[in-house]
């Protein structure tokens, strides 16, 4: 285990792909910390949040194919493919009408498309831009704050944003595009 | 193309909040136009996933791990199938155009498949060797714990899914190995224990029907004596 320590996260999903346990236990200890919180703040109760993790690895262990190696960008698509799944989860108890969950499905759904263009991210990088993260959220307004969240963390749509808030929806896609535009002038700020 | 407008669906699509006609718009302004802004999709997609570094970081049970192996362990099979296919699609496929040229490839794929085989065999007898050493391992663990009674079930079960991140790949080719040894190994002991036991008996056996002839004579000799006494006596 010490010697996957060492690894960048590129390098043990290569080892992933070559169904090695081990390098899948080191991704485990890597990302299961980040990957929960996401999946807890959308999902809410702990025991659907930690099955849904472990979903997420199963699917990483058995869709591995799929992963970009040309762009490499693990943290991403983990993140992705987390936030994809928690909502599907939330979707799924709540009345909505989804199509069988099954491997087609998991491969449309689940699994990320990532940009062919997109910037390599490793989990060590990206978490030196959290307080970078917490200032651009918080130069956003209440009410934009509040839209991103419903769409990031609720998995809703401009529609069901609308119907919630009591707004037309093109009042709550042009907030969605507002804020998310600030959002990346803000990070993007050296 | 207009960059702003494939700009703005993008930020609706990276956040989940699409609509159809939007996606279908963004669909085609994908496939069509060379000068799609990628590097900036990939942008909001990086800005997406590192929302979560704002929440209070929360850690997962530890039992967590356990009983996510315990779940990739229930696909090994699964997984097996994939590698056998993959082993599969990576072997080299000549096309037979001629006689000649078939007798060649025969040769060849003979050839290919002995060294295949070889390697295969060295390669099962490491990894059966690594799994016995495993094994070993576990079972001095259990023995430590001293509590082989009570827990040998849960134990065979919580090793199953450990084994899964300690033994990469467990079950692909060390199965017919296992197997062979384990019969080989069965005969052995067999042999052992009639030549132990069975052997030990049928002397013992052997012994005993001696004995039992012996008497059978001397009790036969006292009848004769007894008969031919009494008959004197008379």
């Amino acid at each position: 285990m010490s010697d996957l320590n060492s690894l960048t996260d590129a390098e043990i999903m290569l080892k992933v792909a070559g169904y090695d346990s081990k390098a899948l236990e080191q991704l485990y200890d890597r990302y299961a910390p980040i990957l929960y919180t996401l999946i807890k703040k959308i999902v809410t109760d702990k025991e659907t949040s930690e099955e849904i993790l472990s979903d997420v690895f199963v699917i990483v262990w058995r869709q591995i194919d799929h992963f970009d190696f040309k762009t490499n960008n693990v943290y991403t698509w983990l993140v992705t493919l987390a936030r994809n799944k928690a909502i599907d989860a939330v979707n799924r108890r709540s009345e909505k009408i989804l199509p069988e969950y099954n491997d087609d499905y998991e491969k449309e759904y689940m699994l990320p498309k990532l940009s062919p263009e997109i910037e390599t991210f490793q989990l060590s990088d990206v978490m030196n831009k959290k307080e970078k993260v917490e200032k651009a959220l918080k130069s956003l307004t209440d009410a934009q704050k509040y839209v991103l969240e419903l769409s990031y963390y609720g998995g809703m749509d401009q529609s069901e944003i609308a119907g919630k808030l009591n707004i037309p929806a093109g009042t709550v896609k042009s907030k969605l595009q507002v804020a998310f535009g600030k959002l990346m002038q803000k990070v993007s700020e050296a | 193309m207009d960059k702003k407008k494939s700009v703005d669906l993008i930020k609706l699509e990276v956040l989940g909040s699409i609509n159809d006609k939007d996606r279908e718009t963004l669909q085609t302004l994908k496939n069509e136009g060379e000068d799609f802004p990628w590097k900036e999709l990939g942008e909001y997609q990086n800005l997406i996933a590192i929302l979560p570094l704002s929440l209070e970081l929360k850690h997962p049970a530890t039992e967590l791990k356990d009983k996510t192996a315990k779940k990739l362990y229930s696909i090994r099979d699964q997984i097996k199938a994939k590698v056998d296919a993959k082993k599969v699609a990576e072997m080299p496929v000549e096309i037979v155009e001629s006689a000649s040229e078939t007798l060649q490839e025969i040769e060849f794929q003979e050839e290919v498949t002995d060294n295949l085989v070889t390697e295969q065999i060295e390669i099962e007898e490491k990894e059966f060797a690594e799994v016995e050493e495993g094994f070993n391992v576990d079972a001095e663990i259990a023995l430590g714990k001293k509590e082989r009674a009570r827990s040998s079930n849960r134990y065979k079960e919580k090793s199953e899914s450990e084994s899964f991140f300690k033994q990469p790949e467990e079950s692909e080719v060390r199965e017919p190995v296992k197997q062979a040894i384990d019969k080989e190994a069965i005969e052995k002991i067999t042999r052992d224990y009639i030549k132990s036991h069975v052997e030990r008996e049928l002397i013992s056996l052997r012994d005993s029907v001696n004995k039992n002839k012996i008497l059978n004579f001397i009790l036969f000799a006292i009848a004769v004596i007894l008969i031919v006494a009494s008959f004197f006596l008379k």
